[in-house]
């Protein structure tokens, strides 16, 4: 029953994108942009298939999602215990409360030139950007999700032996999940987003750089294949993220 | 038949007598709340009274009389502006498991199935996995929920979860049970079956236990002590001494002069002080 309705819900919204893609087709077919600015779907369908058995694409999409994971990894580990130390301690939140205000609504990608710099043309300056970018939304929605958690809960775990700290890090932690899980998904997302801009601004790898490089030559058609590879990899992340999400959450109430 | 005097169970603050056995002391505790809108809010003043072992006390009052704050403090998890509290002897400095809490909004852990949250206190107690499960396992037949133990609390009814509550609490085998309107949130059928189980339970290992209420029938059916309170700032207005048999039977009870007039008297009282509400 459950089965039925999940796929129901997934044909359902395949349709809008199903739409795009005949609008695109359609476009194309009815020869309404040159062949050369926009290639035909079936066209960049092909070459992407094509490139599925090509080592240098999937080594630049390893690249990349190398990237994202640790930079999205790190976030979530600084992320989750800065947060979760700043509910418990109130010195903590003290310390790292002017310095987030004054931080988060930075432009991120104002400092990855200084990362460059700093860091260098490989890995690390692209993973500073996209821990940079992903850490804030996760760190606030920790703090705010730790510090609603309801006080009896922690009560009810510090009368029956548990020590304060033991209840940050259990309790605390556990029932903030479904706030720290919304802020993850978020960070997430713009991880995606960064790791694709940093590799497009400056990189001699990755997937981003090659779209850049193509886009340079006028390929279109290798324009698409980067977009459309990051665009799965997103999608591919999001469904593990629900599966993950699930597990994690099974006794809370439902998320809307 | 006398009218005059229906009162033979009363007893007065001033000449309540302290025994040896006492569990509970609470000596001049005051709670000022400091509210940065309201200002200083004068929760609780110079509460003092003890509790002896194996009492059944209750706490009855209007509602924001502060007896919430009192249990929060002689549970620790709430500090007194002055005043102290000493459990067997030693002062209260925060939570223990000789106090075992159980709330009206139950406040179990959602992510840990039934047996995940009964066995909890046992587990911090230093008892292995399979000790702590065999003990959860008694407690949930204790109250009656043996086939719910795989259920997460929010498959449960409230009446359901209240019991897991109160189970998880005597799990750890606490000296004292402080029970801040346990059955408040439950229909008035499954409130009378829980008193029941309640007093069962009581019945077996005498905890002392500290109760709050609304229900003046509630109070007088489980208690052997009542204390009723005034309002803003809350204070101990009258102690009611319930000197009915045990094990009491509600259906005994029901038609006991004794449980009558002990009811109508406390109505009666609380009826004078309708909480001023401004
Ligand atoms: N954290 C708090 N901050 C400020 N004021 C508080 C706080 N907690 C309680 N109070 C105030 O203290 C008073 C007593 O509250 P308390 O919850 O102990 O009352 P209560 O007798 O349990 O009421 P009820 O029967 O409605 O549960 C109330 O006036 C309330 O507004
Ligand atoms: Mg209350």
């Amino acid at each position: 029953m459950s089965i039925r309705r999940n796929l129901v819900s997934l044909i359902a919204g395949a349709l809008p994108i199903m739409a795009a893609l005949f609008l695109w087709y359609a476009v194309c077919a009815l020869k309404l942009a040159p062949a050369s600015l926009l290639p035909s779907p079936v066209t960049v369908f092909t070459r992407l298939i094509a490139l599925a058995g090509d080592t240098n694409f999937l080594t630049q999409a390893g690249i990349t999602l190398f990237r994202l994971f640790v930079g999205f990894a790190i976030a979530v580990v600084l992320g989750v215990s800065i947060g979760i130390l700043a509910a418990g301690s109130r010195a903590v939140a003290t310390l790292m409360q002017p310095v987030v205000r004054v931080l988060a609504p930075v432009p991120k990608i104002a400092l990855y030139p200084a990362f460059v710099l700093v860091l260098g043309f490989d890995h690390s300056s692209k993973i500073a950007l996209v821990v940079a970018d992903a850490l804030f939304p996760i760190l606030l929605a920790t703090y705010q999700g730790a510090a609603a958690v309801e006080p009896k809960l922690v009560w009810s775990a510090r009368a029956a032996g548990a020590s304060p700290a033991k209840c940050l890090f259990t309790i605390v932690l556990t029932a903030a999940l479904p706030s720290i899980l919304t802020g993850a998904r978020i960070g997430l997302i713009i991880a995606c987003i960064v790791v694709f801009l940093a590799e497009m601004i400056t990189s001699t790898d990755g997937l981003g750089q090659m779209l850049v490089r193509a886009a340079r030559n006028f390929q279109t058609v290798d324009m698409f294949e980067p977009i459309i590879t990051i665009t799965l990899l997103g999608l591919l992340l999001n469904a593990a993220f629900n599966v993950l999400s699930a597990r994690l959450l099974v006794g809370f109430a439902e998320q809307p | 038949m006398n009218g005059g005097t229906v009162l033979p169970l009363v007893g007065r603050p001033d000449r309540i007598q302290r025994v040896a056995t006492n569990l509970i002391e609470i000596a001049a505790v005051s709670k000022v709340y400091d509210t940065s809108q309201r200002g200083r809010h004068v929760a609780l003043s110079e509460i003092s009274f003890d509790v002896a072992e194996g009492q059944f006390v209750s706490i009855l009052g209007p509602s924001g009389c502060g007896k919430s704050t009192l249990l929060y403090i002689v549970g620790g998890f709430v500090d007194a502006t002055s005043g102290s509290v000493r459990v067997s002897g030693a002062p209260v400095t925060g939570p223990g498991p000789d106090r075992g809490p159980v709330f009206q909004e139950f406040a179990l852990f959602p992510w840990k199935t039934v047996l995940g949250n009964v066995m909890y206190g046992p587990l911090q107690q230093g008892l292995s996995r399979t000790q702590a499960a065999t003990r959860a396992r008694e407690l949930l037949g204790l109250v009656h929920l043996t086939k719910y133990e795989s259920f997460y609390p929010k498959e449960l009814s409230g009446g359901m979860k209240q019991r897991v509550a109160l189970a998880r609490t005597l799990a750890y085998q606490p000296k004292i049970l402080l029970m801040d309107e346990p059955f408040g949130a439950l229909d008035a059928l499954t409130r009378k079956h829980l008193q029941n189980e309640l007093l069962e339970i009581w019945e077996r290992d005498r905890k002392t236990v500290m109760f709050v209420t609304h229900s003046v029938e509630e109070a007088v059916f489980l208690s052997d002590r009542i204390f009723v309170m005034t309002n803003s700032p809350g204070r101990i207005r009258k102690v009611f001494d319930v000197a009915l048999p045990r094990p009491r039977v509600r259906a005994e009870l029901l038609v006991d002069r004794r449980y009558q007039e002990m009811v109508v008297a406390i109505e009666k009282l609380m009826d004078e002080q309708e909480p001023e509400l401004s």
